[in-house]
């Protein structure tokens, strides 16, 4: 490649024979990363969702240390960070992602656009579950949503296979009988983050050779001496052709993979054939199942075998295209074969794969009776007595036993005994009103009465105790510290984050109060709707007038970046609704990566601090002044270090929620575990954020700013620096060496706060 | 270093299962990688690790699991391990609240974190047979300034017959040498301190004995019994959840002779302890009065010890009892 590989360190510093490995320990986000990373990769365009994100933070961490020279770019979702994919493809250079689940499903719309233009990447889906409700684990729900966005797909089952997988797949993507983007599917937790004895080519240059260079001869939008127009506006008669070259394409893949293989053994030693098979040659019975659980059924077939019974796996090692014919092959004298599938068609009587080996068997006429199964959905464990459950249905079938051709299996229906029971009453009005009080005088302007925090303590809070965050956690008091300022009844919507998920661990919930969940970008939009629903309800005399309900959002964990448009749009709309941020500086909840509020030179799990970078590369996001711009009634900052400020803030945020329209906060708070912080120094460092002027305390009224606590007018202001010093995020910049890190954050601290000075002091700014 | 090893005990697959017990903060899991790295890199075994848990979260339960075999064994199985040769517990506490020696063989090892004997864990746990490990890793670990787990990997050096505790120190060197070279020595200290300050007790297996009832965890509800759509009609039960466990060793102490009730403790605390109710002052008016803390959602984060404007609140380290005989519960009101 062009890039300055000889300024590219090894990971391993030896000089090694061409194809001598190395034998490590490593999980399969490390092995998907350290294949990137030899390949060199152009550019990657990524987005934190668990559990897909360790690539990139793998990445960053070898790019810190010179192993590779990859463009990270993180995007704004991940819609965002497929379309950076795509514009960086078009560009003629290599491309690279890993998503998950909810993230892939976002970027969905965008992954055929690219397989119909035919411009090549490789994509690292880490599988796991689609919401709702809501789960972190691994199943193949995501996934199956891929089978038809014209993408080869190659299921990597362990780690060693997620890096070979990863080699092979650049070299399909980019073979001229194909010209696709290509997949690498790999079981999300059970081999994303299970550690095992791997290989991998001790020199990178083993790898670049196999990859050879970018394949010139191809179109880019990079070359003006060669204008192209890339996406035309394309209907019928034209668009079927397009689809029909993209359909040879796909199939030609399988060829081109099986060549692959070929030439990756000679320098490996691992062989991959279209079809994992195991034990099938005379296999009456077998079980078809894709990446880990299948190694887990090799163990039992094994076992059976040793009592007499001919069982066998098969697993793909590809399934688009769809190894038609190898299925065909294998399948064609077993007796019996259970599909067993980590996600469901719903409705479809059996999922995709159940009915594609089923079509392909028919084809041939055989005989084989094809058993469904949905399984493990939701990241269920595997075990192998769960494999031997599924032997046992073959065996039985094959013996002539009625079995359900299809069915779930490892549902639990549940004890009557312990069905769900209300253990608290409902908050009522009474317990949650009558402590604040707004007034509008004469001139329009609010005044806001609060009673002292003693007080306060009488009234209920909306929140109860018994949620799993981490000790010294920020999130709680802050939200609490705004809810001690709103009166009476309170529908919450929680986007995606920490709070969500600590607070509503099935089958538990923290909230006193009806709450909503939704997905991380869409609460604003979703909240929206739930208002325009209320006053609707109400006029039409289906809900009483006299009933009255304050709508509040919360987002935090970089929800106001993948938010960001859903936010803006209904603060366009002006609905009557309170947005809270909390803002932790980074997405905590998927492991501390940055977000657009990480300050500059801060230390992330994707902005981590080393010879070839000191923490995060850009300014912080200034999200308050964003929203001011939407010109929305009330738009406010505040900490639980000042806690009579915020519960002010908040009563009025109320006020204007009921009679006017949006209003948005955002919170300061700390995060001890990944500000490596003490967990009781969370008060103290919000406090010197706002002594520093980092995070300025203010209000924008109707457009009017004011300044409700300025640190240089108390003769309170501290340097920076003594908030940094209290973090171990931050600790790095107080050294020599990143004195200028320090001085770029330190003037646009003071420019931010100058600019802010000004506003106070005109109202027309 | 790498010296090829053979492993004396294996189940049906040809593996030997540790299993860790800890709550997020106390370093199984690196516990567990250091030792599962140590093993394959440095001697020459097969293996492979991973943990529960999934989202971030310091405070929670979590399972760190190693599997070891014979270079040439194939490490297929992805799943818990359900039936360790060794249970390795980071937080003594979690007997409260997790069934830590589920499947323990009627041999295994039983290696716990405590100030307890042999004889007091056999009780608290209820294992019948085995051998019994108990080491002070907080203690060591305070002292040290580091954290129970490379004590609590000494320990385990020491019960396990064929990990080489310098091959474990190795890794545990390189692996801190990386990121944190100022605590190579400390944690080499802490492990040899875990490797000697140790109380072993074997209650040996009589032929006939069985390894400890498996027991897999069924969820709550099913589908017959979870409400449509995932919805929780019964929200608030989350008081119902007991985190006393995610203390790791301090809390903090409420001396009302000393408190204002100010309620600053109150405000700055994340997990809603605080305990208050009406009462009539000397002159007869009506206020919040501070009653005490309720220990079942207190994490032991301390925020409210440096948020007090007095002496009413202090850090102590916990002992057994004290919250029993200090707390005050809260008083909700129930449906």
């Amino acid at each position: 490649m062009a890039l300055q590989e000889k300024d590219l360190k090894n990971a391993n510093q030896e000089v090694q024979p061409e194809t001598e490995q190395t034998i490590d320990f490593r999980s399969g986000n490390e092995m998907a990363a350290r294949a990137a990373a030899q390949i060199n990769y152009h550019v990657m365009g990524y987005f934190p969702i668990t559990p897909s994100t360790e690539i990139a933070e793998y990445l960053d961490e070898m790019k810190v240390e010179g192993e590779h020279d990859i463009l990270l770019i993180p995007a704004d979702g991940e819609h965002g960070s497929a379309g950076i994919c795509y514009g960086a493809a078009t560009g003629g250079g290599r491309v690279f992602n890993a998503t998950s689940a909810n993230g892939f499903l976002y970027m969905l719309e965008q992954l055929p656009v690219q397989s119909g233009t035919r411009f090549p990447m490789v994509l690292n889906l880490v599988t796991r579950s689609i919401s709702g409700p809501l789960d972190i684990r691994g199943d193949h729900s995501d996934l199956y949503y891929g089978l038809n966005i014209g993408w080869p797909i190659l299921m990597a089952k362990d780690p060693q296979a997620v890096y070979d997988m990863n080699i092979m797949a650049l070299r399909v993507a980019e073979h001229k009988d194909v010209r696709l983007p290509v997949v690498v599917a790999s079981d999300g937790f059970f081999t994303s983050h299970q550690k095992r004895r791997v290989q991998y080519f001790s020199s990178r240059e083993t790898v670049q050779k196999f990859v050879g260079e970018t394949p010139e001869g191809y179109v880019t939008s990079l070359d003006p001496k060669n204008p192209v127009t890339i996406g035309p506006y394309m209907n019928d008669p034209d668009y079927i052709n397009n689809k029909y070259q993209q359909s040879i394409a796909m199939y030609n893949a399988e060829q081109v993979f099986k060549d692959v293989a070929e030439e990756y053994a000679a320098i490996s030693g691992r062989k991959y054939e279209i079809l994992d098979l195991y034990q099938m040659e005379d296999a009456e019975v077998a079980v078809f199942l894709l990446n880990s659980a299948s190694d887990t059924a090799k163990d039992v077939a094994d076992k059976l075998r040793k009592q007499g019974i001919k069982a066998g796996v098969i697993a793909p090692n590809m399934i688009r295209p769809f190894p038609k014919q190898a299925i065909q092959e294998a399948l064609k004298n077993v007796k019996v074969v259970l599909v067993g599938e980590r996600a469901d068609s719903y409705g479809g009587h059996g999922a995709n794969l159940t009915h594609e080996i089923k079509a392909a068997l028919q084809e041939i006429k055989a005989d084989t009776l094809v058993l469904s199964r949905i399984y493990g959905l939701g990241g269920k464990d595997f075990y192998a007595d769960d494999a031997e459950a599924f032997f046992q249905l073959c065996i039985d079938a094959k013996d002539g036993k009625a079995v359900a051709l299809f069915n779930y299996y490892g549902h639990t229906p549940g004890k009557a005994e312990v069905a769900p029971k209300r253990v608290l009453k409902p908050l009522s009005k009474e317990q949650t009103s009558g402590f604040v009080t707004v007034t509008q005088e004469e001139n329009g302007e609010l005044k806001v009465k609060i009673p002292p925090l003693r007080v306060l303590t009488g009234k209920e809070k909306r929140i109860a105790p018994g949620h799993g965050a981490c000790p010294g956690c920020g999130i709680f008091p802050g939200i609490e510290t705004f809810l001690k300022g709103i009166e009476g009844d309170v529908v919450v919507l929680f986007q995606t984050g920490c709070a969500m998920v600590v607070t509503t661990g099935y089958p538990y919930s923290s909230h006193k109060v009806t709450y909503i969940h939704n997905l991380f970008q869409n609460g604003a939009a979703t909240l929206s709707g739930v208002v325009e629903m209320f006053f609707e309800r109400k006029r039409r005399g289906e809900i009483e007038i006299g009933e009255d309900i304050t709508f509040v959002m919360i987002t935090g964990d970089g929800g106001m970046d993948i938010g960001m448009g859903p936010a803006i749009g209904a603060a366009l709309r002006n609905h009557k609704m309170i947005i809270l941020e909390y803002d932790n500086e980074g997405y905590m909840n998927t492991g501390a990566q940055l977000s657009y509020s990480t300050p500059l030179g801060h230390m992330t799990a994707t902005s981590n601090v080393g010879t070839k970078q000191g923490g995060k590369p850009f300014h912080h996001k200034d999200t308050a002044q964003i929203m001011a711009a939407t010109n929305i009634p009330y738009v406010f900052t505040g900490t639980e270090a000042f806690p009579q400020d915020l519960i002010k803030k908040a009563a009025k945020a109320q006020w204007y929620a009921k009679n006017d329209g949006m209003a948005y906060g955002k919170i300061l708070i700390s995060c001890p575990l990944n500000w490596k912080a003490a967990d009781e120094a969370g008060n103290t460092i919000v406090a010197n954020a706002v002594n520093t002027c980092f995070f300025p305390l203010y209000e924008v009224e109707r457009g009017v700013t004011t300044i409700t606590h300025d640190p240089e007018e108390k003769g309170k202001r501290v340097p920076v620096g003594e908030w940094l010093k209290l973090m171990g995020k931050t600790k790095h910049l107080l050294r020599p060496e990143y004195a200028e890190s320090l001085k770029a954050f330190e003037d646009e601290v003071e420019r931010r706060w100058r600019r802010l000075k000004a506003k106070h002091e005109s109202p027309y700014l | 270093m790498v010296t090829q090893t053979k492993l004396t005990k294996t189940n049906d697959l040809g593996l030997f299962e540790i299993r860790l017990e800890s709550i997020g903060g106390l370093g199984a899991n690196l516990a567990g990688k250091m030792l599962a790295e140590a093993g394959v890199i440095n001697l020459g075994l097969n293996g492979s690790n991973f943990s529960s848990y999934g989202s971030e979260k310091k405070g929670s339960p979590v399972k760190a699991f190693i599997r070891f075999a014979d270079p040439e064994t194939n490490m297929r199985a992805a799943s818990p391990i359900e039936e360790p040769h060794v249970v390795g517990v980071f937080h003594e506490a979690l007997f409260k609240t997790q069934n830590c020696i589920s499947g323990l063989q009627a041999d295994g090892i039983l290696l716990v974190n405590t100030t307890k004997t042999p004889d007091e864990i056999r009780e608290l746990s209820g294992l019948k047979t085995g051998t019994i490990v108990c080491v002070d890793a907080l203690e060591i670990a305070v002292q040290e300034k580091t954290r129970v787990n490379t004590a609590m990997l000494g320990a385990l050096c020491r019960v396990v017959d064929f990990l080489d505790p310098e091959a474990v120190k190795a890794m545990i060197r390189e692996t801190f040498e990386k990121k944190y070279p100022a605590l190579v020595e400390s944690n080499l200290r802490t492990f040899d301190r875990g490797y000697t300050e140790l109380n072993i007790t074997t209650y040996e297996a009589q032929p006939g004995d069985e390894a400890q009832p498996f027991v897999r965890p069924l969820p709550m509800l099913g589908y017959e019994t979870q409400p449509m759509g995932g919805l929780i009609l019964n929200p608030g039960n989350s008081i119902l959840k007991d985190l006393s466990s995610s203390r790791q060793g301090f809390l903090p102490s409420f001396n009302r002779d000393a408190c204002i009730h100010c309620a600053a403790c109150d405000q700055v605390c994340p997990d809603y302890c605080f305990v208050w109710s009406p009462e009539e002052d000397k002159k007869g008016r009506t206020h919040q009065f501070l009653q005490g803390i309720d220990y079942q959602y207190c994490k032991g984060c301390l925020k409210c010890v440096q948020a007090c404007p007095t002496d009413a609140l202090s850090t102590l380290r916990e002992t057994e009892g004290y919250t029993d005989e200090n707390g005050v519960k809260h008083r909700f009101n129930i449906a």
